[in-house]
């Protein structure tokens, strides 16, 4: 079978991450519902999209994501990943209600990913072995998105593919 | 004097104990002998090692090359999330692209094996975007003016007068007349590289690079190798050659850190 080159952990960190987010109440999924495509958009979204939703976004408290580096390590199965989360929104306590969210979440390394492999939504795919805060910028006014307030978490991810006999994605 | 010399100069003391016949030896013990011959080879292949300016490159070279990589793609990442803040730092329209980098680190070599790490700024090379059919100038020094938050002056140098664009008009300015451009790159771009600087060497993303430099394990296999006894050493002797047990720690030092050692 063709191995679904579209998985990436870094959705599927992102899947895990909004679920959380929504059952922690820190944000209401209902706000993003969008008329035009009738569905909810997850305001967690890569920086390439970052334009075609500046509109939809606008006034809205949104995460802005991009990936650092990938790197192996000597185990060539376990695959480290550097993630840039950037926190958007007009409200001070919120960006600190979402920062100190993650951190909360993401800062205890095995146990983080432990809980991410039992998120029900994962895919089956993937492995998480590690996951830990390696860094958080102060919140500061956004040059980016006028109005905004920003703040920085960057995320380091350790993870494995499921492998078929060759050492091949499955 | 480093803790290998002091190392060294001890087990130095140890040499006559080495040749079992010297009368000054107060224990004739082929065992005190090779003990000694052991102690004296792994002390001078520490000191070797210490001593040696190309272990001591190697060393830093990989840290270092770690690092140039991690901090060029955080700047990358943040200037692709933040455009407005570090547009500067790269080529016109290129903000994020590796290739489009406008700086660089350095390493400058400290003591031993430390270094020091600072940045410098590369030149413009491509042409600042400009409607078609205008005359086109490279902005060399981009990068470090618009970090600087420099005020420009404009003047005239090769024509009588400026000509430009703005906000689709085309402006022409009296003879000889400069225009000064307050914040060159826009407000954003002010001090932000430096401080992208500051926030990666002072958070745990440096620590993090070293760590994933890997070299621990360049310096541990290499000296766990290097420091294996020679089976000359292992076999049991009433003597041994301080001058042989030199050369055996030189030949296993520059076998063991890739035969680049002197």
């Amino acid at each position: 079978m063709t191995p679904d080159y579209k998985l990436d952990a870094m959705f599927e960190l992102r899947k895990f991450l909004w679920s959380k987010l929504v059952l922690a109440g820190i944000f209401d999924d209902e706000e993003y519902y969008s008329d035009n495509i009738a569905e909810t958009i997850i305001p967690i979204i890569p920086v390439q999209q970052a334009p075609e939703m500046n509109q939809f976004l606008s006034g809205k408290k949104h995460i802005v994501y991009d990936k650092i580096g990938t790197s192996y390590e000597d185990n060539w199965m376990v695959c480290c990943e550097q993630i840039l989360f950037t926190i958007y929104s007009t409200d001070f306590a919120e960006i600190n209600e979402i920062r100190n969210f993650m951190m909360d979440q993401f800062r205890r390394m095995d146990e983080s990913a432990k809980d991410i492999n039992r998120y029900s939504g994962l895919s089956n795919k993937f492995k998480f072995y590690s996951i830990f805060i390696a860094d958080v910028s102060p919140t500061e006014p956004s040059q980016e998105l006028q109005g905004f307030l920003s703040t920085d978490v960057i995320l380091e991810v350790k993870y494995s593919r499921m492998l078929d006999s060759a050492g091949r994605f499955l | 004097m480093d803790s290998s010399r002091l190392l060294v100069q001890a087990a130095s003391s140890l040499e006559r104990l080495m040749v079992g016949s010297s009368k000054d030896a107060s224990i004739k013990d082929s065992n005190v002998a090779q003990i000694s011959a052991a102690i004296y080879y792994q002390a001078n292949v520490i000191a070797k090692l210490t001593e040696s300016k190309q272990f001591k490159d190697k060393f830093k070279s990989v840290i270092f090359q770690q690092i140039l990589k991690d901090f060029g793609n955080y700047v990358d990442a943040q200037a692709r999330v933040k455009p407005k803040s570090l547009h500067h730092m790269y080529e016109w329209k290129k903000a994020g692209n590796e290739k489009a980098r406008l700086f660089n680190l350095r390493m400058i070599d400290g003591e031993g094996v430390s270094f020091k790490i600072s940045y410098e700024y590369k030149m413009s090379k491509s042409f600042v975007p400009a409607p078609e059919g205008r005359r086109r100038h490279v902005f060399a020094n981009k990068a470090s003016v618009m970090e600087a938050g420099m005020p420009l002056i404009i003047a005239p140098r090769h024509s009588e007068r400026l000509v430009f664009d703005s906000n689709g008009q085309t402006i022409f300015m009296p003879k000889g007349a400069s225009v000064v451009v307050k914040r060159p790159g826009g407000s954003g771009v002010k001090n932000q590289f430096t401080l992208k600087y500051s926030i990666f060497f002072r958070s745990q993303l440096v620590n993090q690079s070293i760590k994933a430099s890997g070299f621990q394990r360049l310096f541990n296999s290499s000296l766990t190798k290097a420091m294996r006894l020679p089976a000359s050493i292992k076999k049991v002797q009433y003597s041994f050659s301080p001058n042989t047990i030199r050369s055996m720690a030189d030949s296993a030092v520059t076998q063991s850190f890739g035969g680049a050692m002197v």
